[in-house]
């Protein structure tokens, strides 16, 4: 705990610690092409990217999880200190479970893994109307199926009219057509709401 | 008790057919209404419209003859033929259309559901209750108005619960004055970290350097004015390191964001930024147009 506290620290004050500000020119040009320089990934149109993975979760072993797709294509998925892990919020890999879905995208490798830059359990977009509300709760209506989103507390989010989001639901309105970001509940019809986007 | 119930009951069918058939006949929307059901996939698209018309007809000519006064057998055997057809269509809808709308009472989306049916069968049992009527309703209406009053009433509002098609008139004002008075969502206005994430995506910082990002949000904490989001990054030569951002938290000023690339196992920075913080005003305010007019 107190590494990763130490670690906090550093990259704190490596960013907002005016005595550690290191000249920005002094490591060269700025510029797009000479700062940044990492190839772009052309995929042909219609082709399959090689670097981009769905599924749901069939096994884990140590940094490595292994995925079967919607189309029944087997991924192994290798999960390294720079991926990002989503699960309704930026997560760890000990919350990845069995059962959840994925879509991840990295680096495909020579041995045929994939090696994540980012992924995303779980993660569902929903168009959907509120067809009730409850406590904390959400009663949408997606195309004629009722969806239960939940409220998590401190972590939902609501951005009215595409201005920056703020935890205050109060102005969610049963019949108002929303759109929600959120993380399935795996095998139910619920999910943990994590940005509702609606008009207000 | 059955004797004066009965007769009732043609002039419920012949309301909710009359009803029915005016969609069918007389809405505007109909045609959309017509694409929207079950009808285009049994019968095609070209056919779907006049089939519905066809069914309105049906229903119009047999409202007529429930509504008029000589109550006959083969009316309500008619109505219960019909309902049992209403049943048949929705069950095919159901296992071959799911996602069609039922287009039964009102050109809004209603998905077939089990109201669709409930409203079905309490259709074909009134028109059940109505074989053996022998006085026409408008005798009945005449002998004792009260009770026959409410038991129409009674029948309406069942048939109205069972109507998604009514919702919005009713059961979403309900929810609408419950969800007001008993306020069951959250209120309040801390900084969900969706904001901030959106504020480093309009900072000037972020625009010059997203190209490096590899990963989605890696990590996140506060301190004290700033929230720190990290994401992986890929610098000049290929190598993987940190992306650390500063942003402020309790105030929305994208030009104050800062950037560090840090390689995490020597701790070495490689690279920083930072933009002079100016825009005063959130860059999502839409200016006047007449300001610009004001000054020529």
């Amino acid at each position: 705990m107190t590494e990763t506290i130490d670690r906090r620290r550093l990259l704190t004050s490596a960013v907002v610690g005016g005595a550690s500000l290191v000249g920005a020119t002094a490591l060269g040009s700025l510029a797009p092409e000479a700062a940044f320089g990492a190839p772009d990934q052309a995929v042909e149109p219609g082709a399959p990217d090689p670097n981009f993975a769905e599924g749901r979760i069939t096994g884990i072993s140590a940094g490595m999880l292994f995925v079967t797709g919607s189309d029944m294509a087997l991924w192994r998925i290798r999960i390294t200190g720079g991926t990002s892990i989503w699960k309704l919020r930026p997560t760890t890999f000990d919350t990845v479970a069995v059962g959840d879905g994925l879509y991840a995208r990295g680096l495909r490798l020579d041995d045929g893994t994939l090696a994540a830059d980012s992924v995303w359990v779980n993660i569902v977009n929903l168009h959907a109307h509120i067809a009730a509300i409850g406590r904390n709760v959400l009663h949408l209506d997606h195309k004629g199926r009722r969806v239960v989103g939940h409220l998590v507390p401190g972590t939902s989010a609501a951005r009215y009219n595409n201005t920056p989001a703020v935890s205050d639901m109060s102005m969610l309105r049963v019949g108002k057509h929303v759109q929600v970001i959120g993380a399935w509940v795996p095998d139910t019809n619920e999910v943990e709401i994590a940005t509702v986007y609606a008009s207000a | 008790m059955i004797s004066w119930i009965a007769p009732l009951q043609p002039l419920l069918l012949g309301a909710v057919l009359l009803w029915s058939a005016r969609l069918k006949l007389l809405s505007r929307h109909a045609p959309a209404a017509a694409r929207r059901s079950a009808l285009a996939q049994l019968l095609g698209e070209q056919r779907a419209l006049p089939a519905y018309r066809l069914v309105g007809g049906v229903e119009a000519v047999l409202a007529g003859f429930l509504l008029a006064p000589p109550a006959l057998p083969a009316e309500a055997a008619a109505a219960a033929l019909l309902s049992l057809g209403f049943a048949g269509y929705l069950a095919y809808a159901r296992l071959a259309a799911p996602s069609s709308s039922c287009g039964c009472l009102s050109a809004t989306r209603s998905p077939i559901g089990w109201r669709s049916f409930a409203r079905t069968g309490a259709l074909l049992a009134a028109s059940l209750l109505a074989l053996p009527a022998t006085t026409s309703w408008t005798a009945v209406l005449a002998d004792r108005p009260l009770p026959a009053a409410a038991v129409l009433l009674a029948g309406a509002a069942v048939l109205a619960a069972l109507s998604p098609e009514l919702d919005r008139h009713w059961l979403d004002q309900l929810r609408q004055l419950k969800v007001r008075l008993t306020k069951p969502l959250p209120t309040g206005f801390d900084v969900p970290l969706d904001s901030t994430v959106e504020q480093l995506r309009r900072s000037p910082v972020y625009a010059e350097t997203a190209a490096l990002l590899t990963s989605d949000l890696r990590e996140h904490w506060d301190d004290d004015d700033w929230r720190i989001l990290v994401y992986s990054a890929r610098h000049a030569g290929g190598t993987e390191v940190s992306a650390v951002y500063a942003v402020p938290r309790l105030r929305y000023q994208p030009a104050a964001v800062r950037l560090a690339l840090v390689d995490e196992p020597t701790g070495q920075v490689l690279l920083t930024r930072q933009s002079a913080p100016d825009a005063p005003l959130p860059d999502w305010t839409v200016p006047v147009p007449a300001a610009a007019g004001a000054g020529g």
